[in-house]
């Protein structure tokens, strides 16, 4: 015990470790905020740099990038409406709007103090839990896994405000793009037209850049002379009250988040759309409506996103096993320091084990810190002119693109995305389902057909399993609940009367 | 870090020299190195590690990106869009022996010069633990009894446990279901659940769990016990015709593309050679199951075509090639 | 949007091309399979499954479309010249031919100098003017992005 609190306050009184913890949280805040750099790209450039410093030294820099990255997603979302990542999509749908009513600087404020309290929560379940958690991790089966991603293809209903009928084509066509590239089973290409670059897929986050940034910029330039909103940065921090009236929320959303994120196979992305959701459902009377800048539309998913993090801890630490793509690079780290990532890793170095979850509680404090320093300055880039915002998102959109892989053509396909993005924006279709179907479809392919594959491609057997495990019969329930009490066909009566 | 900002500065100052012939003094600017395969995986994690050492006997910096993507053909095809000046070279795996007839891609490593075949991983068909299978002989009765009930865990076509289940069928029959999952890793984590009931795997990738008790060898690829799994037969015990692939294992190399000037493929696989040789990188790869091969020029041009050989023909004998190895001009064993 | 009780110039036709979508989806889904409908475990069952949603949510929507009153237009040459005066006003014609043109020029003239262009030309027009805080701007967001990607995250820019 004394042995583990040694280990959990290392970083915390090892002056070089607390300020690679610091400097991890601070560069990962602003690599996580550009679109197109990402944590796991960040992470593995990191592993060739840290390859000869010590491991807790590598450790606790790469901690640090991991928690500030996956808030920093959420400052362009609410700043540019362009996600920094996919799992601050999310973020956007009511981060934005507030920007345009000229509290960018409170949506950003209120989300680094939610972000931090998922992000604790997050660690407190890591550190209390975390080997039960596992195990009941292991338990979801290939078709419980296309269970959840049935569960989140219904979040098109509270995605879609406008008409369901198009939600439903904006999501089958997300799925579609999801699915170009080779079939993962037989390795055919499947919507690949022939072409050798589409056999590696399109990147989700050209996507994202594309639908978000470029779409977004075209739309503003209707609005060239049009005052930038100013923005009111007095208050920036939120109030006590404030917090305390949102912490239900912030905790029921945590929990979201933090299981989301220790379900191998699941991350961040899909934890804060079913936070966000949650939010919707729940939250009977919102300070605004949804979509118009609701703060619980920003709280539930940057509750969410962060406890995520602690949640994608729990495989790696307690089984060697990545909780999503930013702790398989870690895994990778570790072995080339040396240690042996698997289930004796608790076993062997149980140091390893506290000295992360130290390291997370400090790189949370620090995100609080540089979370809510520095945000009157940026809320001061929505004030700037659209005509010099403008062409600036584009060239970040376009360096964020290029970078994911290097290549040109990510750039061609962000700005086709952006094109055909601006035409779906013109006709009432929105991007939320579009991406909820990039990111879901694969999954809920791969899934079906793991599922199908275990049972020997019998329907009837399936649907059996489906009824008779405990944890599917709790998922169907909820498919099931879900589209009762969503009653979609009133909802799409009466959108195709409107829509 | 600054070190860091003086290698990207010789990058960009690189960059505006570019245009000179690149003959003299090679390497005289960074050299990128593509990794066919994604962050965090075992391709990736050898060429992480060997690379600084290599980076030492070159003298440059060695930038490492990764182009995943379609069985690692985005990857190859990025080095073989790039001038043949040595100063982009790939780290793959050993898929691309398989492109031709998996219809993936018409290249394959005949069509680059390969700098180092860094080594060979070990192959060990692992079960959880509470599975009454003693070896893989008992798995195979099993399975006989039983045909198209067992669940393996695959990694799709060209993946190494579909390869290694063409390999038995074509001495023998086991006749599974094939659950394809994304890579070792969510393989396992289904196995450690009891979702899929066996799994060929790289050694790498299992003996953390054999050795915590989670999972049990039945069986690995090769014709001795092997040092870090001794109590796990050898796979020639229950099936001996298979002894004629063996041993086979899924393998790492390094290669520039054909056209690359000899002198500057001779300074880089003496690089290579060095850099696997350091004791360091050595060790990385005995701890996680690969054996050290450093081999360059004619031999590993050799090691490459055979291996090509056997993997392509076992496929063909059992009936998943979908391109004969006859029509690629693959030569038999 | 789709609150509007009238329909916009040009969402018939875009929906229609929409439909044409759906059903080259479905074609190119079908065709993965091979020819004839394999089994319910194959790489094609699940995008001809997309593709029968695709398709049948453009038809619930064509026919709702159906009920609503047509745009005030006056035949489909007027409806196309109101859709682009409504959607395509000169500063985005002009600001996406720019960028289109940036893409095409930035691997031949590299990424510092067709930035630079852009990023000036682009204020340039649609400041209507001011030379030298657009240059100025340019100059400073250029060095910015410079120094973070290429030289702190290792990103080589083309």
């Amino acid at each position: 015990m004394t042995d583990s609190l040694a280990y959990f306050l290392m970083s915390w009184t090892d002056l070089s470790l607390l300020l690679l913890t610091a400097a991890g949280t601070f560069a990962g805040i602003y690599i996580g905020a550009i679109p197109g750099l990402s944590v796991t790209m960040a992470v593995s450039i990191l592993i060739s740099f840290t390859f000869a410093w010590d491991v807790n030294d590598a450790l606790a820099l790469m901690v640090g990038v991991f928690c500030g990255g996956v808030y920093g997603g959420s400052r362009t979302a609410i700043l540019l409406n362009i996600p920094g990542a996919p799992s601050a999509v999310a973020t956007s749908f009511d981060g934005y709007p507030l920007a345009q009513r000229g509290e960018a600087g409170q949506a950003i404020g209120l989300s680094t103090v939610m972000s931090v309290i998922g992000g604790l929560i997050g660690v407190l379940v890591l550190a209390s839990t975390a080997p039960v958690l596992s195990e009941f991790a292991l338990q979801f089966a290939p078709r419980d896994y296309f269970l959840i991603a049935v569960l989140g293809l219904l979040l098109v209903g509270s995605l879609a405000a406008e008409s369901l009928s198009r939600g439903i084509f904006a999501a089958a066509l997300g799925a579609v793009i999801g699915l170009v590239g080779m079939d993962p089973v037989t390795a055919e290409g499947r919507f690949t037209l022939g072409s050798m670059q589409l056999l590696g897929g399109i990147h989700y986050v050209v996507v994202m850049i594309g639908l978000f940034g470029v779409a977004e910029a075209f739309f503003q330039l209707h609005q060239l002379s049009v005052k930038p909103v100013r923005q009111n940065v007095e208050k920036i921090i939120p109030s006590l009250n404030l917090v305390l009236k949102f912490l239900p929320l912030s905790i029921r959303t945590s929990l979201i988040g933090v299981i989301v994120g220790a379900l191998p196979g699941t991350g961040g992305d899909i934890a804060s759309l079913f936070a966000y959701d949650h939010a919707k459902r729940s939250v009977k009377h919102p300070s605004r409506p949804f979509g118009k800048g609701a703060y619980e539309g920003l709280v539930a998913p940057e509750s969410a996103n962060n406890a995520a993090v602690g949640g994608a801890f729990v495989p790696m630490l307690t089984l060697g096993m990545p909780g999503d793509a930013v702790t398989a690079v870690m895994i990778g780290a570790l072995v080339i320091h040396g240690l042996n990532p698997g289930p004796m890793l608790m076993v062997t170095t149980p140091h390893i084990f506290w000295f992360v979850v130290g390291a997370l509680v400090l790189a949370n404090l620090f995100l609080l810190i540089f979370g809510l320093m520095g945000i009157k300055l940026f809320a001061k880039v929505v004030e700037l002119p659209k005509a010099i915002l403008i062409p600036l998102i584009l060239v970040l959109c376009v360096v964020g693109s290029y970078s994911l892989n290097n290549s040109m053509t990510e750039v061609y396909w962000m700005l086709g995305f952006g094109i055909a993005g601006y035409f779906l924006k013109i006709f009432g279709f929105e991007m939320g389902p579009i991406i909820l179907g990039v990111i879901l479809g694969p999954l809920m392919d791969n899934t079906y057909r793991q599922a199908m594959a275990s049972v020997g491609d019998s329907t009837p057997a399936l649907l059996i399993e489906l009824v008779t495990n405990p944890l599917s019969i709790i998922l169907t329930l909820a498919i099931v609940l879900l589209l009762v009490s969503n009653l979609p066909l009133k909802r799409m009566i009466r959108g195709s009367e409107n829509g | 870090m600054l070190k860091q900002v003086f290698a990207t500065l010789a990058i960009s100052a690189g960059t505006l020299t570019a245009l000179s012939p690149a003959l003299a003094d090679y390497p005289e600017r960074n050299i990128e190195g593509i990794i066919q395969w994604g962050a965090g995986g075992a391709t990736d994690n050898v060429a992480r590690s060997l690379t600084p050492h290599v980076e030492e006997a070159l003298g440059t910096s060695i930038v490492l990106t990764n182009r995943s993507g379609g069985t690692g053909v985005i990857g190859m095809n990025t080095v073989l869009t790039k001038p043949a000046n040595g100063y982009t070279v790939l780290y793959g795996a050993e898929n691309p022996q398989l492109y031709p007839i998996m219809g993936l891609a018409d290249f394959t490593y005949a069509d680059m010069t390969p700098v180092n075949v860094i080594g060979q991983g070990l192959v060990v068909i692992a079960a959880p633990t509470d599975k009454d299978w003693e070896d893989f002989g008992d798995l195979l009765e099993d399975a006989q009894a039983n045909p198209g009930s067992l669940r393996m865990g695959g990694t799709g076509a060209g993946g190494l446990p579909n390869t290694v289940l063409a390999m038995i069928n074509a001495v023998d029959e086991l006749d599974v279901r094939n659950v394809t999952f994304g890579g070792d890793g969510p393989g396992i984590t289904a196995m450690l659940g009891g979702h899929i009931d066996f799994m060929p795997l790289s050694l790498a990738a299992a003996q953390e769990h054999i050795a915590s008790g989670r999972l049990k060898g039945l069986a690995v690829l090769t014709k001795e016990p092997i040092e870090q799994l001794p109590d796990v037969p050898p796979i020639t015990q229950a099936l001996p015709e298979i002894e004629s692939y063996l041993p086979w294992g899924p393998f790492w190399a390094v290669a520039v593309r054909k056209e690359t000037p000899d002198d500057i493929v001779t300074t880089l696989a003496d690089a290579y050679e060095q850099g696997v040789a350091n004791e360091q990188f050595q060790q990385f790869l005995t701890k996680n199951g690969g054996q050290s091969l450093n081999l360059r020029g004619e031999e590993a041009k050799q090691f490459l075509s055979h291996w090509q050989s056997v993997t392509a023909w076992a496929l063909e004998r059992a009936g998943s090639a979908k391109v004969s190895p006859e029509e690629v001009g693959i030569p038999k064993p | 949007m789709s609150k509007q009780t009238k329909l916009q110039p040009g969402e018939r036709a875009f929906n229609l091309l929409l439909l044409l979508f759906s059903l080259g989806i479905f074609y190119e889904a079908y065709r993965i399979s091979g020819p004839g409908f394999e089994s319910i475990n194959s790489p094609g069952a699940f995008p001809i499954g997309l593709g029968i949603i695709l398709m049948l949510s453009m038809i619930v929507i064509i026919t709702g479309q159906l009920r609503k009153p047509k745009p005030d237009t006056q035949g489909a040459l007027d409806e196309a010249r109101q859709f682009l005066s409504a959607h395509f006003p000169l500063p985005i014609v002009v600001f996406s031919a720019m960028a289109i043109g940036y893409l095409l020029l930035l691997e031949s003239l590299g990424f510092i100098i067709s930035t630079l262009l852009f990023l000036f030309a682009s204020m340039v027009y649609l400041r209507h003017g001011r030379l030298v805080s657009s240059a100025v701007i340019a100059g400073v967001s250029i060095a910015i992005i410079y120094i973070l990607f290429t030289l702190l995250f290792q990103v080589y820019l083309p």
